[in-house]
């Protein structure tokens, strides 16, 4: 790895800086959508959290799967911690696949998205409706958690152009020599 | 992945996610209050949130407007028809309610005169251009029974008399024409008689006169003056009007006074002819009635 320059270091922190807050005023904007008006609304946040888990370690995703998770039960109006609990879980899990198996691509991120998204109305269905056997409770999942799940796919796409808009401008690039080219080559070579 | 099990990182991120479970179960016990953490960003978001949701509906509303246009437009075209279906029967009500208002006042004014024969409430079609004395047409002629010389009415007291007669609109000559002469007397005492003359000076003030006053009459501001009925032309006790002041007559030898009349003649849209009464003289043609 090549080593940085203090200049270079002191920009690559400003950078990260301005990315992290950048995601957290992404963040907060789409809570603030979320609560607002009386319209049926996507969970914006699950796709913000999927967006930044993409391109960031674990810890990183965690901390912003949780705090994601914790905006959707103030705004959603359920149990302080649960869906931090299954964001963080799945934002970990979404760092780990992209660290290890998955390529930055709109897809992946998309199909990633909508997997964690139904998972999310599902459980939210299970727990919050179908357990308490409500009368023609079928409706909900029908009515309301399917849209609501159609709504976070379609605005995932928006999601994702900012998220990557910042990741693109901000987030720091691996700087190897040539050396290291080299030995990555060979090794992938055989 | 292997590595990233037995890694330091995956430790530190399973406590990370315990311990969020861990607040999730605390929470539950918390009997339906907030965590203080949840408490004080709720706080914080609370400005942020408030100009967001107003931000919010002014947008869905906007937006509102164009996805439910159709909807609206439909339900405008029906809210169009039903208003025109009411305004439709806001005009028979208003008929209707004009015509009981009509009947109530033929009603009492039967009550006190049975023996008046009436016709139906006649509309007044128009006033007679440039008449100083505000004579009109009305909706009704020979065709409903009236003839020259009838008695028109309303339920306040004395209009007029019919003068020209058609087949189904007739013009009225008013109490405030000098052309028209009505024997009164006052309803307090039957010796204060005198004779109902219009001129131009009362009628422009909507007055009329009762003249040929007897000197050393009783009578005094506020009196109402009646029909005598002595002529046949007009029914006996029927309203005129109420004397407003007195004075000498220009002649020397009677009193005048200016009489204000019972209904307001310049402002009448309908009124009743009397075709019939007890003691109508049939042979009459002119429209002067002397005491």
């Amino acid at each position: 790895m090549r080593i940085r320059t203090p200049r270079e270091q002191r920009i690559l922190y400003f950078k990260t800086i301005l990315r992290w807050t950048l995601y957290y005023l992404v963040i907060f904007l789409c809570f603030l959508i979320m609560t607002s008006g009386t319209w049926t609304k996507p969970i914006l946040l699950v796709p913000c959290a999927v967006a930044i888990a993409v391109g960031n370690g674990q810890y990183s995703s965690a901390v912003s799967g949780a705090f994601c998770g914790f905006l959707i039960d103030i705004a959603c109006g359920k149990l302080v911690g649960y869906n931090a609990a299954l964001l963080a879980v799945f934002c970990i899990i979404i760092s780990l696949l992209y660290e290890l198996y998955l390529r930055n691509k709109f897809v992946n991120y998309i199909v990633i998205t909508a997997v964690l998204a139904y998972i999310q109305c599902w459980l939210d269905y299970k727990f919050y409706y179908e357990m308490w056997e409500y009368d023609n409770v079928e409706r909900i999942f029908s009515q309301l958690s399917m849209k609501v799940w159609a709504l976070t796919i379609i605005s995932a796409c928006l999601i994702y152009i900012i998220i990557e808009f910042i990741n693109k401008k901000l987030m720091p690039k691996n700087h190897v020599t040539i050396e290291e080219a080299i030995n990555t080559a060979i090794r992938s070579e055989k | 992945m292997r590595d990233f099990l037995k890694s330091t990182k995956f430790k530190v991120l399973l406590f990370f996610v315990a311990f969020l479970i861990g607040i999730m179960v605390y929470s539950v016990t918390r009997g339906g209050y907030s965590l203080r953490g949840v408490s004080f960003f709720n706080t914080i978001t609370k400005p942020f949130r408030s100009a967001s949701n107003g931000i919010s509906r002014g947008v869905e509303d906007t937006l509102d407007k164009y996805t439910h246009a159709s909807e609206y437009y439909e339900e405008n075209q029906q809210l169009k028809e039903e208003i025109g279906r009411l305004n439709r029967e806001l005009t028979e009500y208003e008929a209707l309610k004009a015509e009981v208002e009509e009947l109530r006042e033929l009603v009492s004014i039967k009550q006190e005169h049975e023996d008046f024969e009436y016709t139906e409430a006649c509309d007044v079609i128009g006033y007679i251009t440039n008449d100083p004395f505000m004579s009109f047409t009305i909706a009704k002629g020979k065709a409903e029974g009236i003839t020259p010389n009838c008695p028109v009415v309303t339920a306040e007291g004395l209009v007029g008399i019919t003068v020209d007669v058609s087949e189904h609109t007739s013009t009225v000559r008013t109490i405030l024409s000098p052309d028209l002469s009505v024997a009164a007397v006052n309803s307090k005492s039957n010796k204060d008689m005198g004779i109902i003359e219009g001129d131009i000076l009362s009628a422009e003030s909507g007055n009329t006169r009762l003249i040929h006053i007897n000197k050393g009459n009783t009578l005094k501001k506020g009196d109402l003056i009646i029909t005598s009925g002595t002529s046949g032309l007009f029914p006996k006790d029927y309203s005129i009007g109420k004397i407003k002041s007195i004075s000498p007559d220009s002649n020397g030898i009677s009193d005048c006074a200016v009489i204000e009349p019972c209904c307001d003649v310049t402002r009448l849209s309908s009124v009743y002819v009397i075709t019939n009464f007890t003691g109508k003289r049939e042979d009459l043609n002119e429209n002067k009635d002397t005491p």
